[in-house]
């Protein structure tokens, strides 16, 4: 298993020499949305929070990384900078948010994201969008390979991390929380400390995300990076993956992508399919496609030593 | 080793606790009855830390706990049972029981699934350590809530109906767990509970609460002889019966 991941990571890593940049380009897509799926499944999955405000953290980083560009960070060493400013962000945020839990936290998390795009909507020339500076120095084709191995790295990475969390102490103790944390905070867990633990993470995650998406599209605007879609979006792949496995938001990543790549021809009718899709996943297959259809790839059940 | 001294708490009009006080000492095993609404569970909450008290204060070896959160007091040493078995469905019997382990007790590694282990084995669960817990009977979910107690290491232990909804010998199995324990680890126990029978074969101090204040405390059966107890268990049919029980046994 091991092998067959590292083959697959090299192959994949070797596609702007093989395939071009059409692939390439589609590809980036594929990368952003299983890392995007990744981090929302270990506050949700994991940690039980549901949120619908992951955009605010998209937009934190996209606009973090224009900010750094801006002060002459190179955009691709930015990354990583503004996801950690992401995750900065998420800690006030999470002080308040956290007071919450459930549907409320949902919508209390979509007001906080509405609020993150009305401040940069309002501010100076925040309006109309803006162009990743600093990113001209780059030749296009080696540009473009670069934004790939980025959202490879960043996609396998992600995996990686959320599978090392979800199968050591803390993602055991995130899931008791998800099943009952009165029950959980009574065996001693600390509920409050836990979920604040996902919810900076996932926010960094997303944080990474927006500003790798920024340096893939080079123009960011907010109505489209802090777009309540992008939540949706997550949601509809975690979901129909498999909720609180790890392979499963790669799944759903894998079923969305295929689904887009085929139906957005269609218009409007590929939204509805989409959305047949979800309602029956959810209705025929709660745990989700990879739950119940696929084996743990990345195990996080502890066992007993025998 | 924990002293409770002049809690109230109310919902609305229903009084659950009136300036009430109390103290159990290591090693104790105090016995809780009394009528629905009397308060036994919100008792249980205050001292867990589910439930914050409106007045009054909770003390742990001498400690104000009254303010502190449920998984510290875990932590400290209070571990606890819930009436209605919760158990984490989605996580093995094992995973239940470990992560009291990890996180109640402050076990790592190869310690805690050492503790864990061990616990499951002392309630009979081992044979179940792979099984999803939402999938146990209700002998199984009561032995898991004590087991997931046990992982934590408490030094005092709040049973809330431990017995209830089950047969004569799956009582006596569960009586014979917690004796064990209680002999192994010496600590201290509360323990509410509706078979008063369970109850007087355990405990050495049994307690009485009606309406939020303690109205009986002493020896098992001298505080069901007393004339008030008799007044709030005779109200019910089903109490009085079981008050006759525990006679005919002593």
């Amino acid at each position: 298993m091991r092998y067959f991941a590292v083959f697959v990571l090299v192959l994949l890593a070797s596609v702007p020499y093989t395939l071009g940049p059409g692939v390439e380009q589609s590809l980036v897509t594929l990368f952003s949305l299983v890392a995007m799926a990744t981090w929302w499944n270990l506050l949700a999955g994991f940690a039980g929070l549901t949120s619908f405000g992951q955009q605010a953290y998209l937009g934190v980083g996209a606009y973090g990384l224009y900010v750094l560009a801006l002060a002459g960070v190179d955009p691709f060493a930015a990354i990583p900078l503004a996801a950690a400013l992401a995750g900065v962000v998420a800690l006030p945020v999470s002080v308040a948010v956290l007071r919450l839990s459930g549907g409320q936290f949902a919508v209390a998390t979509w007001v906080l994201a509405e609020i993150f795009r009305l401040a940069v909507t309002l501010s100076p020339g925040g309006d109309t969008g803006v162009s990743l500076p600093g990113i001209s120095g780059y030749m296009p084709l080696l540009r473009q390979a670069l934004v790939y191995w980025c959202a490879l790295g960043l996609a396998a990475g992600s995996v990686l991390a959320v599978w090392l969390l979800a199968r050591g102490r803390y993602g055991l103790a995130a899931r008791a929380v998800s099943a009952d944390p009165d029950a959980a905070a009574a065996s001693g867990v600390r509920v409050a400390r836990i979920r604040r633990v996902a919810y900076c993470l996932a926010a960094a995650g997303a944080g990474a995300v927006g500003a790798l998406l920024f340096t893939h599209t080079l123009y960011v605007q907010p109505g489209s990076i802090f777009n309540v879609q992008y939540s949706v979006l997550m949601m509809f792949m975690v979901l129909t993956g498999g909720l609180g496995t790890v392979e499963g938001p790669v799944a759903g990543a894998l079923i969305f992508f295929v689904l887009q790549q085929a139906l957005s021809a269609h218009g409007p009718w590929y939204l509805v399919l989409l959305g047949a899709v979800g309602v029956a996943v959810t209705l025929f297959a709660p745990r989700g496609l990879w739950g119940h259809l696929g084996r743990p790839l990345f195990p996080i059940a502890h066992l007993r030593e025998t | 080793m924990l002293e409770l001294d002049r809690i109230s708490k109310r919902f609305g009009r229903v009084t659950v606790a009136e300036e009430l006080s109390l103290s159990v000492r290591h090693g104790d095993a105090v016995g809780v009855v009394g009528p629905n609404g009397a308060g036994k569970t919100s008792l249980f909450g205050m001292i867990s830390g589910d439930l914050a008290p409106d007045a009054g204060e909770v003390r742990f070896d001498g400690r104000r706990v009254t303010a502190l959160d449920a998984s510290v007091r875990c932590r400290l040493g209070i571990g606890r049972t819930y009436q209605v078995p919760r158990p984490f469905t989605g996580l093995s019997v094992f995973e239940n029981v470990l992560v009291a382990a990890q996180q109640g007790a402050g076990t790592r590694g190869r310690a805690s699934y050492a503790l864990a282990a061990e616990v499951l084995a002392g309630t009979g669960l081992a044979d179940l350590a792979g099984r999803p817990a939402g999938r146990l009977g209700l002998l199984q979910r009561k032995r898991l809530e004590l087991a997931r107690a046990l992982a934590t290491r408490p030094r005092l232990l709040l049973l809330d109906e431990v017995a209830g909804g089950l047969t004569d010998p799956e009582v006596a199995e569960l009586v014979a767990l917690i004796t064990a324990a209680r002999a192994r680890d010496g600590l201290a126990v509360i323990w509410i509970e509706h078979v008063v029978r369970a109850l007087t074969a355990t405990v050495d101090r049994l307690i009485c609460l009606a309406g939020g204040r303690v109205v009986g405390d002493g020896r098992p059966l001298e505080v069901l002889a007393t004339p008030a107890v008799r007044e709030v268990f005779l109200g019910t049919e089903a109490s009085a019966d079981a008050l006759t029980e525990v006679e005919r046994d002593a």
